[in-house]
């Protein structure tokens, strides 16, 4: 059974082999729908686009006073805080501010021309409970995706589905004990797909600028370099196959920053980058 | 530790197929008996439809089912520069959607011709068709399509309902 619906401003496949396993097709659909309903709970917590996320609450608040936070959204700050770290800092989701200046993300507070703390600046406290030394700005656009994908996993693991994929608009997990063909869109020919082998028990994300507007003068870049707080430009597709989502999505920011496939964050979260 | 083994063949992009308009039916409405209801619109509503969703292909009315409740199950295309996908949207007796679900995601690229000509070359084309194609599509990455259009499509969908599907009020 594979099934599609729109999420996280993208298309989400679900995909579940039952295998051997007892389950009616109603109840297939039912665990299929309750793994939809978690991407959709990332969706609703962390979207910067919407202005009643507890992201958005988290933007506006955390510099004035400790808020306690969904464990999901806390485990997804609490990785992007491990991987700012492994990364000396070129991994970094306080990019909100220059996404909302270059017309990217929506704005959703008062200009201000203060300086925007990071991921360096946010308190972490178990349980749940967060705050930030300086106001922040903070996009999970680079991170939030895979964490969906890895939570609609853990639902059709837990359902004992003998084997499965989550698709979302390329960030993708397999488990099972079938491997799947790997596919990427090639950047110098957005209609030609490359075979890049197969993938087993794993997760791979990429990230390139197939559907920008070159016309526009205007860069539509969704990646930030940190260091700089300028949008990086780039015409290779950059992917990395790991365990989990969350680190293949967040992963691929510290390829596409560094152009470095060999930087040794990736060996630190047993990743592989690939470059085309 | 997730393993890779690098290889390359081109491939093309082509179709997929998810479900069926039955099966999306009753992932949307378990439990609901539909009855088919075409809807014909006036060139008044379909001007509003139009303005309100920046959607220009004309409205299929023709794939619209109506349960006794007041509930609408309805069938309608994505048309963009680079895929057409049809889809299913439910919207419950209280006038709010229920849930989509994605039935078809053809893409294509390259094309030079007008979009109704892009389109024409889906017609006629059988399930068989694009379980062939299937097979070379599967997994792509580095692939974020943006749902945009489909946003666009639900809202002229909406303008439709509250236009012209929606019991009036007393």
């Amino acid at each position: 059974m594979i099934r599609c619906k729109p999420l996280l401003g993208t298309y989400v496949e679900i995909s579940a082999e039952i295998g051997s396993i007892n389950m009616t097709s109603f109840e297939l659909d039912e665990v299929i729908n309750k793994s939809f309903s978690a991407i959709k709970l990332v969706q609703d917590l962390m979207g910067f686009h919407h202005p009643d996320s507890e992201l958005s609450k988290i933007n506006i608040l955390a510099h004035t006073k400790v808020l306690e936070i969904h464990p999901w959204t806390f485990e997804v700050l609490r990785i992007a805080k491990e991987i700012h770290k492994a990364s000396s800092g070129i991994f970094d989701c306080g990019v909100g501010s220059r996404l909302v200046e270059a017309g990217l993300l929506p704005n959703h507070q008062i200009a201000s021309t203060q300086a925007w703390g990071g991921l360096a600046d946010l308190i972490l406290e178990k349980p749940n409970l967060m705050s930030s030394m300086r106001p922040i700005q903070i996009d999970l656009g680079g991170i939030a995706k895979g964490f969906a994908v890895d939570k609609a996993v853990e639902i059709l693991k837990s359902a004992t589905i003998e084997s499965g994929l989550v698709n979302a608009g390329g960030d993708m997990r397999v488990f099972g004990a079938q491997s799947q063909e790997l596919l990427i869109r090639s950047p110098a020919n957005p209609k030609e797909l490359l075979s890049i082998g197969s993938l087993k028990d794993g997760a791979v994300a990429s990230t390139s600028l197939y559907y920008s507007d070159a016309a526009n003068s205007q860069s539509r870049s969704p990646i930030v370099n940190p260091m700089t707080m300028e949008q990086i430009e780039f015409t290779d597709s950059y992917s990395v196959i790991a365990p989990r989502c969350i680190y293949a999505d967040a992963l691929t920011k510290i390829l596409a920053i560094t152009k470095n496939s060999t930087h040794p964050c990736f060996a630190e979260f047993s990743a592989h980058a690939i470059r085309i | 530790m997730a393993g890779i083994a690098i290889a390359s063949a081109p491939l093309y992009a082509h179709a997929k197929i998810y479900i069926s308009v039955d099966q999306a039916q009753k992932l949307i409405f378990p439990n609901k008996q539909f009855t088919k209801y075409p809807v014909v619109l006036t060139e008044d509503i379909q001007d509003k439809m139009q303005s309100a969703s920046s959607v220009s292909h004309p409205f299929k009315g023709d794939r619209t089912w109506k349960a006794s409740d007041g509930s609408w199950f309805i069938i309608d295309e994505v048309v963009g520069k680079h895929e057409m996908i049809t889809y299913a949207v439910g919207i419950s007796s209280n006038g709010t959607v229920q849930s989509i679900e994605i039935m078809e995601y053809v893409e294509s690229y390259g094309y030079e011709v007008a979009e109704e000509g892009w389109r024409k070359q889906f017609i006629g084309k059988g399930a068989d068709d694009a379980i062939k194609l299937k097979k070379d599509i599967q997994n792509i990455s580095g692939a974020t399509l943006s749902c945009k259009h489909l946003t666009d499509g639900i809202k002229r969908i909406m303008v439709m309902y509250d236009l012209a599907l929606k019991p009036k009020a007393k």
